[in-house]
């Protein structure tokens, strides 16, 4: 599969006096998936309807997979599959009916409609679900079933909104695997989460906007450093040892808890440093990490 | 933004999705059996009442499928918005409509689709009236093209009030709001066209003179009745001159078209007049009436081919001593054509990516 993927630049779109977006820039690259992050109300939403073909910006240029949302949005819609944050089902239609009027919706003839609904219901683990109404699945089978809608047509750009909430950790895993599996197919996949630690595991690239606007946009593993005393949580077997290896450091830390003692570093050259003093001191450290994640920590940095 | 496209395969892939949608909710069964109920009863008493009144009467299926069908139009009229009266903005709100948007379905077939799914649910309403419409045959009187006819011009009103709440849903955010307006649509199409024209029919009124000319009776006949002579002298005096009178008169023929509109006007009209008695039969009730049987000729009691008569006399103007032409093809033009302006706002409404968004609405 060749795709364009999405590609977007200075997108703006305002309702009436509210400015959703002004200036949006970002690209999501076929075979990677791209990470949207940012605080409520920053614009990831009416930006993928724009992507998804809903919404006519004001300003800029966008392009999915290759055409032009608002002059095509046919041949968009052909070739991208969206699923939103916040979506309905038809309660009174069993899971098998469901894809299958996708299917005809997005035209596919219905013998390869039936095949692809009986696939796709084998990759959301509901084929035992099939002739089951949807209003007897749970929260999660019904957002797997709802992302599965996207996958109808098998697009080549995916757009998916908030694709993990509601998601139990088994769950998030099997998303996770999924969507990796996806992008190794080729395609372009644009997700907007919360769930910055899933993303972590997740994304090749993340795309971080703030107020209506693009404030950096990264490879996940060349986020960039985190300038400002940020928390590290260390854990250690002798929590005793390693309060008095910081206390003679001089490092000021917080309580200790099960979780670990946090203390305030200004970059990972810190950390190194005072991993390795801790280590010559002959505190049993079992783990030194940033409180929550490299992107947590971005992120906190970036949206400020 | 180039045309959008329609096909036959996606208005009826979104027809049959709509169709099974509705079918799975709500107690169809019991609405349909109470529908089937309600409508053979009406027919069954309004035989027996018909029999009483014309007992010696051969044709009374004439007036019992009258009523009946005027009866299955007002009962149709109430069920039919609440059809369509939430179907788009019912979506909207359930958040299963963006996700339609998305597909490749075009938006006229978006629209075309939830028409003929409620459009032929109410075909079903009609189609359970057949029973009681063959029963009417039975009495006799009814021609098969009359039946055929207005089956056929009750079957496109429905359509026009299924398009237009239809349209309301898809130009109102809140599904009560647009269930309500549906009802008012309905009602101005019965009762405000009757309101209108006869308010209408106030601003037509207008002063004429009337002119009498007094004839002179023959001296031979007022001699015959006994007049006195000096007063048969005093007629003839006078008689032979012409006198004028200021008079005011309200003109139908300006505002008929009022009428139109109204579906039960429409129906009415439409409906074929009914054939002559045929001169075989006009020698039987005359046979009949010899020997001392009346036989009523119901055609006179006809309830739509009186509509009909009645808005026709309201076209032929003062002086005119010609009934006016039919009122129904006006009509049935002025509703069709509205339901076509309401598919294509409906259609309009549902194209995506929209440019303006009502106030406090998402789109998901």
């Amino acid at each position: 599969m060749s795709g364009d993927g999405v590609c977007a630049t200075g997108v703006r779109r305002s309702f009436g006096e509210v400015e959703a977006v002004r200036g949006i820039d970002l690209t999501a690259r076929p075979g990677e998936v791209t990470a949207l992050v940012g605080p409520n109300g920053a614009g990831k939403t009416t930006l993928l309807l724009v992507l998804a073909t809903l919404l006519v910006p004001d300003a800029g240029e966008v392009r999915v997979a290759g055409f032009d949302p608002v002059r095509e949005p046919r041949e968009v819609r052909a070739r991208m599959g969206w699923s939103p944050d916040v979506f309905g089902l038809y309660d009174n239609l069993t899971c098998r009916e469901y894809l299958l009027f996708v299917a005809a919706a997005m035209r596919l003839p219905s013998a390869a409609g039936a095949r692809r609904a009986d696939e796709l219901l084998e990759l959301a683990h509901l084929t035992d679900k099939g002739h089951q109404p949807v209003h007897t699945l749970s929260r999660g089978q019904k957002q797997r079933l709802g992302l599965m809608r996207a996958l109808v047509h098998d697009p080549e750009v995916l757009l998916l909104d908030e694709p993990a909430s509601g998601l139990d950790p088994r769950s998030r895993v099997e998303l996770r695997t999924l969507l990796r599996a996806l992008a190794g197919q080729g395609k372009a996949l644009l997700v907007s989460s919360h769930l910055l630690g899933d993303l972590e595991e997740l994304a090749d690239r993340v795309v971080f906007v703030d107020r209506g606007a693009t404030v950096g946009e990264h490879a996940i593993d060349a986020l960039p450093a985190n300038t400002a005393a940020h928390p590290w949580r260390l854990r250690a077997l002798d929590t005793d040892l390693l309060l008095a290896a910081l206390a003679r450091g001089g490092l000021a830390h917080g309580d200790p808890t099960p979780a670990g003692v946090d203390v305030q570093l200004t970059s990972d050259q810190a950390a190194a440093e005072l991993l390795a003093s801790l280590v010559r001191d002959g505190v049993p450290v079992v783990s030194c990490q940033p409180v929550g994640g490299h992107l947590e920590a971005a992120y906190l940095e970036l949206t400020r | 933004m180039s045309l959008a496209k329609v096909t036959w395969q996606g208005v009826w892939t979104m027809a049959q999705h709509e169709a099974r949608l509705r079918l799975r909710s709500g107690r169809w069964r019991l609405l349909l059996g109470l529908w089937f109920v309600v409508v053979t009863g009406f027919t069954l008493l309004v035989q027996q009442a018909v029999r009483r009144t014309y007992s010696t009467s051969d044709d009374r299926g004439i007036v019992v499928y009258g009523v009946l069908v005027l009866f299955v139009l007002g009962l149709a009229l109430l069920v039919v918005p609440s059809l369509t009266g939430q179907s788009v903005n019912g979506d909207r709100e359930r958040g299963t409509l963006a996700t339609l948007q998305v597909t490749l379905l075009s938006a006229p077939e978006i629209a075309l689709g939830k028409l003929l799914a409620a459009w032929g649910t109410s075909l079903v309403f009609v189609l359970l009236t057949v029973p009681a419409m063959l029963l009417t045959m039975t009495q006799g009187g009814v021609p098969l093209g009359r039946l055929a006819v207005v089956g056929l011009v009750l079957v496109l009103l429905l359509g026009v009030v299924a398009a237009l709440a239809l349209c309301l849903s898809a130009l109102l955010s809140r599904t009560t709001t647009s269930g309500v307006l549906s009802y008012l649509v309905v009602f101005a199409l019965c009762l405000g066209t009757l309101i209108s024209f006869g308010l209408a029919l106030q601003l037509t009124n207008e002063r004429y003179q009337e002119t009498f000319t007094n004839e002179c009776p023959p001296r031979e006949l007022l001699v015959r009745d006994g007049v006195p002579p000096e007063e048969i002298e005093r007629i003839l005096a006078t008689c032979g001159s012409t006198e004028t009178y200021d008079s005011t008169r309200s003109r139908e023929d300006k505002v008929w078209w009022l009428l139109a509109p109204n579906p039960f006007v429409i129906l009415a009209d439409a409906a074929p007049q009914l054939p002559p008695l045929s001169a075989a039969e006009q020698r039987r009730r005359e046979q009949l009436q010899q020997q001392g049987v009346y036989v009523q000729d119901l055609r006179d009691a006809d309830p739509l081919g009186g509509i009909g008569r009645e808005v026709r006399g309201l076209r032929s103007g003062p002086g005119d001593e010609r009934p006016g032409g039919p009122v129904w093809p006006y009509g049935l033009a002025f509703d069709v054509l509205l339901a076509v302006g309401a598919v294509w706002l409906t259609a309009r409404r549902l194209r995506a990516p929209s440019r303006v968004l009502p106030r406090g609405q998402r789109v998901a």
